[in-house]
This record gives structure tokens, sequence and C-alpha cells, in this order.
């Protein structure tokens, strides 16, 4: 430990006088001390094993199975050095599954912020029965995920679906959403919006109920208008919400799974298989655990190195302001 | 699948849930072999008279309880089954689709079923069809038993064909040995159609049924695939191409609506709208229960011999590290009895594998199921391959490349060879199994 004056004293001392006052009294709370870590850490165990066991351990495995040609019907081929790892840099379709996940993030991720935002200020505006909307945008978020593939599923079929009839009331002919490679990528982020928006909302509404009424009032009597106050006052104080909204939404972005796996099963010709469906088709159904852990992996090293590009950028963007 | 079915299946869980609980508490006084550990994939009306049967056996007597788990169709199945046999903690009998068993057996996933074993149960060799016993053989060793074998067959509405005038004197759908007398007879029947379309197919976003027809029609013009390990696949190109061009023949927006997903197209026969339908016999249940006027054939052989691409739901025995003598003994027994007893098995559609029960007059007396026993004789099986059979990954890539064929958005040839691709991808790779 260093003081303010360079003086570096000993850590167990934590006042300069403490030696001062003999060893019994710093003995006994050494002893106090290391009982209440001890207690700490007990409390702290049940966590620490169900941390360490279902993902410390498995990501450690995960590593090394990618060095191997471990099989889910239990053939194992032992150590295979770097050939799972050339063999998913070289594979097509590791990198169209990319391109689809990078995709869908990006269309799913803009509309889940901005219309979230829009959202919340409408009903913030004064909305009558604002309980109303508030149930009716975040109830569909509460829904399984299955529920909604399915009933998404049928509202896109192209001959019964609801979405083909009414487009037929003004004699549009609607193409067959989920099976045709021009619409199915944004026929799942138009899903998945209307299912996840509910909680993007609920943090901006939050968000926006925060903003002290003064600040409005102040802006009032300078004579500022309703668009001027919006931008120099609602949209400078919602920034850390949006920050966190983003971060969350492309995460749980980057990890799609569920409603493509169920609404079209990365079809029509692996048009909109995420990576995460890829990975599971080669270990899960391709029985090849090491070759979908070495893909696995070079997902896991992108999201890090887009972390660390937002990172540098945001630090450095903080250091100029 | 349905809606209607989903429902029925999950009707069929809950029940499936209590009888295995009470099976559970019969077994505990019964003469020390626990009770049998039982996986399958049967749900729906399926899964009702499964039950049906397993409950028949376990009220026989000396017989052990029987705990059903039952898991949905398709690859999860297969992955689990896969994951508890490479444990060694496998189930004491699982069904399989027999078309995925030459995939499963080289691995030591499966344990060999003992012939004479079945044969003090009554069960022999000559007792199953050739082509079906044929499948359940794999490298010399008996893997798997057949318990059935439920082709892809044509479904046709018996009013509309009559108004047709397309029905002999017998009252079936009259003979047609080439592809314009047939599409003559779709367009009949179209004629007669409340939504003016004669055959109803769906596709969309189903490999499975895409596989379906393209191998049904592939085979009678005398197609053949073979997908040798480390090399690559081998077809007829010339054939690829004539049976994707008649395929798009029937969904032309003449013959056939062009683009149906299999809901629609179900719904569309079971309305009474169009005159005929392509698909597997397990749908016959849902027709009944519509009321819809129908029945069903083989596939007209309008190449050359008919062909009936099919399945087996087959039992097998996941590798166990130590069986149990007395259970092993007791599935022998039970999977005897659940075959000479299929005939109940035949109500869902599925055509019997144990030939005593076929040729059995009770048999005959069984409308539709009569109507097309004779696709026994056609039966065509998915190549063999650790990744082709129900639910498998060659059936979703067929559907992945080819769906854009049949869309008419890419050329048939242009789907196949993309398909080709990717399955010499895993041809290329040794196999995991």
């Amino acid at each position: 430990m260093t003081t303010a004056d360079g003086v570096t004293v000993p850590r167990t001392s934590p006042r300069p006088n403490a030696a001062l006052t003999g060893g019994p009294i710093s003995e006994g709370r050494r002893r106090r001390r290391r009982a209440e870590n001890i207690r700490g850490w007990v409390y702290c165990l049940p966590f620490l094993i169900a941390f360490g066991l279902f993902l410390i351990w498995p990501t450690i495995y995960g590593l090394w199975m990618s060095f191997t040609g471990t099989s889910l019907a239990g053939t194992k081929t032992g150590f295979v050095g770097l050939a799972n790892w050339t063999e998913a840099l070289g594979d097509a379709n590791v990198w169209t599954s990319l391109a689809n996940t990078a995709v869908f993030t990006v269309l799913s991720s803009i509309p889940l912020v901005l219309i979230a935002m829009g959202l919340a200020i409408l009903v913030n505006v004064g909305l009558p029965g604002q309980w109303f909307w508030r149930l009716a945008f975040f109830l569909p978020f509460l829904l399984a995920s299955t529920v909604v593939s399915k009933f998404w599923n049928w509202m896109y079929n192209p001959q019964l679906g609801l979405v083909n009839t009414v487009l037929g009331w003004f004699g549009i002919t609607g193409p067959a959403w989920l099976q045709d490679p021009s619409t199915a990528m944004i026929s799942v982020v138009i899903t998945t919006v209307w299912w996840t928006i509910g909680f993007n909302f609920l943090l901006y509404l939050a968000a926006l109920q925060n903003i002290p009424d003064q600040l409005y009032e102040a802006a009032s009597l300078d004579g500022a208008g309703r668009w001027r106050k919006f931008r120099s006052i609602t949209v400078p104080q919602l920034a850390p919400t949006t920050v966190l909204v983003l971060v969350l939404q492309l995460l749980s972005s980057l990890k799609v799974f569920d409603q493509i796996y169920q609404m079209t099963s990365g079809g029509p010709g692996g048009d909109t298989r995420p990576v995460l469906l890829y990975i599971y088709e080669v270990g899960f159904t391709g029985y090849r655990l090491g070759y979908a852990s070495a893909i696995s992996y070079i997902f896991f090293f992108m999201i890090i190195i887009v972390s660390l590009a937002y990172m540098v950028i945001s630090s450095r963007r903080s250091v100029k302001a | 699948m349905t809606r209607r079915s989903m429902l029925q299946g999950l009707g069929g869980l809950g029940a499936l849930g209590a009888t295995g609980s009470l099976a559970a508490c019969g077994s505990a006084g019964a003469q020390g072999v626990g009770d049998l550990a039982y996986w399958h994939l049967l749900s729906g009306p399926d899964g009702v008279t499964m039950t049906e049967l397993v409950d028949g056996y376990t009220a026989t007597d000396g017989a052990p309880g029987v705990k059903q788990t039952v898991l949905a169709w398709g690859a999860p199945y297969y992955t689990k089954l896969a994951m508890a046999s490479s444990g060694g903690r496998a189930p004491d009998l699982a069904v399989m689709h027999a078309a995925r068993v030459p995939g499963y057996a080289p691995g030591g996933l499966l344990d060999e079923w003992d012939l004479d074993l079945l044969g003090e149960f009554g069960v022999k060799k000559e007792d199953f069809p050739e082509l079906i016993w044929d499948k359940m053989v794999v490298d010399d060793k008996l893997t798997c038993i057949a318990l059935d074998s439920h082709p892809f067959v044509l479904y046709y509405n018996t009013d509309i064909a009559d108004a047709a005038g397309v029905l002999g004197s017998d009252g079936l759908l009259l003979p047609t040995n080439t592809p314009e007398d047939f599409r003559e007879l779709a367009l009949e029947l179209g004629a007669k159609s409340p939504s003016g379309y004669g055959l109803s197919w769906g596709y969309l976003g189903d490999g499975s049924n895409q596989w379906r027809m393209f191998s049904t029609y592939y085979t009678q013009l005398g197609g053949t695939i073979e997908l040798p390990e480390g090399g690559t696949m081998q077809y007829q190109e010339e054939l690829v191409v004539q049976t994707a061009e008649w395929i798009l023949s029937l969904i032309d927006g003449e013959v056939g609506n062009p683009g149906n997903d299999g809901g629609t197209a179900i719904s569309e026969f079971a309305t009474g709208s169009t005159g005929a339908f392509y698909g597997g016999v397990w749908e016959s249940g849902s027709y009944r229960n519509e009321g819809v006027p129908f029945d069903m054939t083989v596939i007209p052989g309008v190449f050359g011999e008919p062909a009936a691409y099919a399945d087996s739901h087959s039992f097998v025995l996941p590798h166990q590290s130590s069986p149990d003598e007395a259970k092993r003994r007791s599935v022998h027994e039970m999977v005897a009895y659940l075959l000479k007893n299929s005939i109940s098995w035949a109500g869902a559609g599925h055509i019997p594998a144990y030939s005593p029960v076929v040729q059995d007059p009770a048999y005959a007396k069984l409308i539709p199921q009569s109507h097309y026993a004779d696709a026994i004789d056609h039966l065509v099986y998915d190549p063999p391959a650790w990744f082709t059979g129900s639910g498998s990954d060659f059936h979703t890539y067929f559907g992945n490349d080819m769906q854009n064929v049949w869309a008419r958005r890419t050329s048939p040839l242009e789907g196949w060879n993309a398909f080709v691709a990717r399955i010499n991808d895993l041809l290329a790779k040794p196999s995991p199994m």
C-alpha cells in the first residue's frame, strides 16, 4: 500500500500507528478478518461451484475439444491439432452463417432501438390509457419463442396466412414470406421486433419518466418548442439508456437461434441460418462436436474483437469529450 | 404435422405419462425383471396406438412393466439416442427409422438382435418381406426389427374421382401407365374439384416431403444414388433433370398449386377442394377424422415399375455396456408380441412389416389399408450413409437447395448441383459414427 506522500506501509497495518499499539490487537484483528474472509467464501461457494461447473469448465473443455475429433456418438479420434480450425476457416457455410448472423443483428437492432424509443415517447406524451399501451407493447415479450414462431408461421403461410389474405384484399399477391430467399430474413426480423420490443420499450419508458420536469419547464420559459426540447433534452437525457439498450440488443441478436430454428430451420437454402444454428447442426445432428467447438470459438473471438473495438472507440470518444 | 394431430399428440402424451406411472406401480412385485425402459418418437394417434399395444403386452403373464419415454420426432431424438448409447446407459428398447440404422450400427451404438430368441417367441426371418429384411440386416448383423413400412402414396377423393369418371368398376382409381395418362387423369380430377386443382403436394419448408416425391419418381425412372464414404455422390444426371421437370409439371398452376406448404396441401385435401394428394400413409388418420371420402393407392408407375418411397419404424437395442440377460429376453418377448399384434398398428395407416398380419383375412377387410399394401413390393429407402434417413440432414439439405427449383427460382440442375456439393462435403469428411 502506498500512501499519498509515497511512504510504503505494511499491508497488515492499515493505520501508521498500528505498530505502536503492539502485536496482540493486530493479531486478533487479523484472525477475525481471516474468519470473515472464510465465511465470505463459504457464502459464495454455491455460486462458485455452479459457475465453475457450468461456465468455466465447459469453456475450457470446449476449447480442448476444438483440437480433437470428438464425436457425439462417442468415437474419439483424439488430438487433431489445428485441423478443425483450418477446416472451419475454409468452410463456406461458416462464413455465410456468420454473415447471416451479422445481417440479422443489424436489421433487428436498429428498429428494436428506434421503434422502442418511439413507442416509449408516444406513450409518455400522455396518450390516454397509458396502462393499456404499456401492456400491449410489453405483452408479446412474455410469450415463449415456440408460441411466437408457431403463430407467425401461420400468419406468413402463403395460402392461408393472415398477411397474404390482407394483402389479397388490396389485390396484392404476397410472396411465400418464409420460403422466398428475398423475404425470409426480413420476415424473421419483423417477428423478432414484434416479439422482443417490449423490453427495450420498458427501459426507455422508465428512463423518460426519470427526466426531471424542471428541465422542460426551464426550456419552455426560454421559448423552446417541442422539437427543440426533444432534441436538446430528451435525446441527451436518454443517451445512457440508449447505450445500455444497444449493447443488450446486440448481444441478444448475435445469439439468435430459437425463432429461426422454429420458423425456417435456417432455410431457404441456408439463407436465414445464423452461425449458432450451424454450430448446432454440425455438433448435434452431424455429431462432430470437435468441429462445432472450433466454429464456436471462432465466433467467440469475433465477438471479443467487436467488443474491444467498441471499447476503444467509446473510450477515445470520451477522452475527446 | 397438422394442428389437429398436434393436439391429439398432446392428449396422447398425457395418457402416456399416466400409463407410464401405472406400469411402474404394477411391476413392483413382478418376478425380478425391472421395468423396461422404452424410448420412441411416436406421438399423436400413433402414440396412442403404441400405448395400447404396450399395455396389451404388460397385461400378459409374467411380463415386466414398461416405462415409455416419448421424444419429439426428428434430429433431436436421434441426438439423444446417440448420446445415451455412447454413454452406455441406453434404454432397453428404442424405435428408430430403419433408414437411419446403417448410420448408427457401425459405430457400435446398437446391439445385435438374437434371432434364435425371437424364434422362441414365434418370429422368424420368413415373416418379413424381402425388401424390409434387407434393411434389418446391417453388416451381416440383425440390427433392427421392422414394425412397419410407411410409404409415400397417392390419396384421392372418391367423390371427386367418381364425378370425374376416373374410377373403375371396382371403385378404384383407374390405372395410368404413362406420364400423359396421369396428367390427363389429374386434369379430369381438377375439372371436378372446387379449387380447380387435381393434385395437392406440399413442399415449402419441408425437405423430407420434397425428397419423398423426388425419390419416388427418380426410382421409377430407374435412377439410383450411391453415397460412398470418402468418394463423391453417384447418380444419373439426366434422370435427375427428368424427374425435376416432371414434378414441376405437377405443380404448374394448372394441375396443382405451385406454392403449397405441408399444412396448406393437407387442408386443401381435407376440405375436399382438391382431387388427390401426395403424402405419407400416416396422414390417413387425420383425413378419416375430417370425414373426407378418400381412398389410397401406390403412386402409379408412369415411367415403369411403381416405386414407393418409404421408411420403417423399427426396434433397436441401443448399446448397453452390461446388458441384463433377463431384460434382454423380455425385450425380445415384447417385440414379438408387438409384431404379432400389429394389426392395430395398421389402423394408423402403416403397413405392418410382420407378414402373417398382412396376410391375415382381417387385414384384407381394412380399407383403404389393403388397397396400398402392394407397396411392400416397391419400397425404396434412403441410400445408406451416416447422414441419411427420416428427419436427417440429407433431407434438410435437399429441401434447402431444391426448394428454389420447385418455386421456379433456379434451374433443376443448378439446385441439384448445390445439393450434391453439400453431400460431397459430408462424404469427404470421416464419418463421426
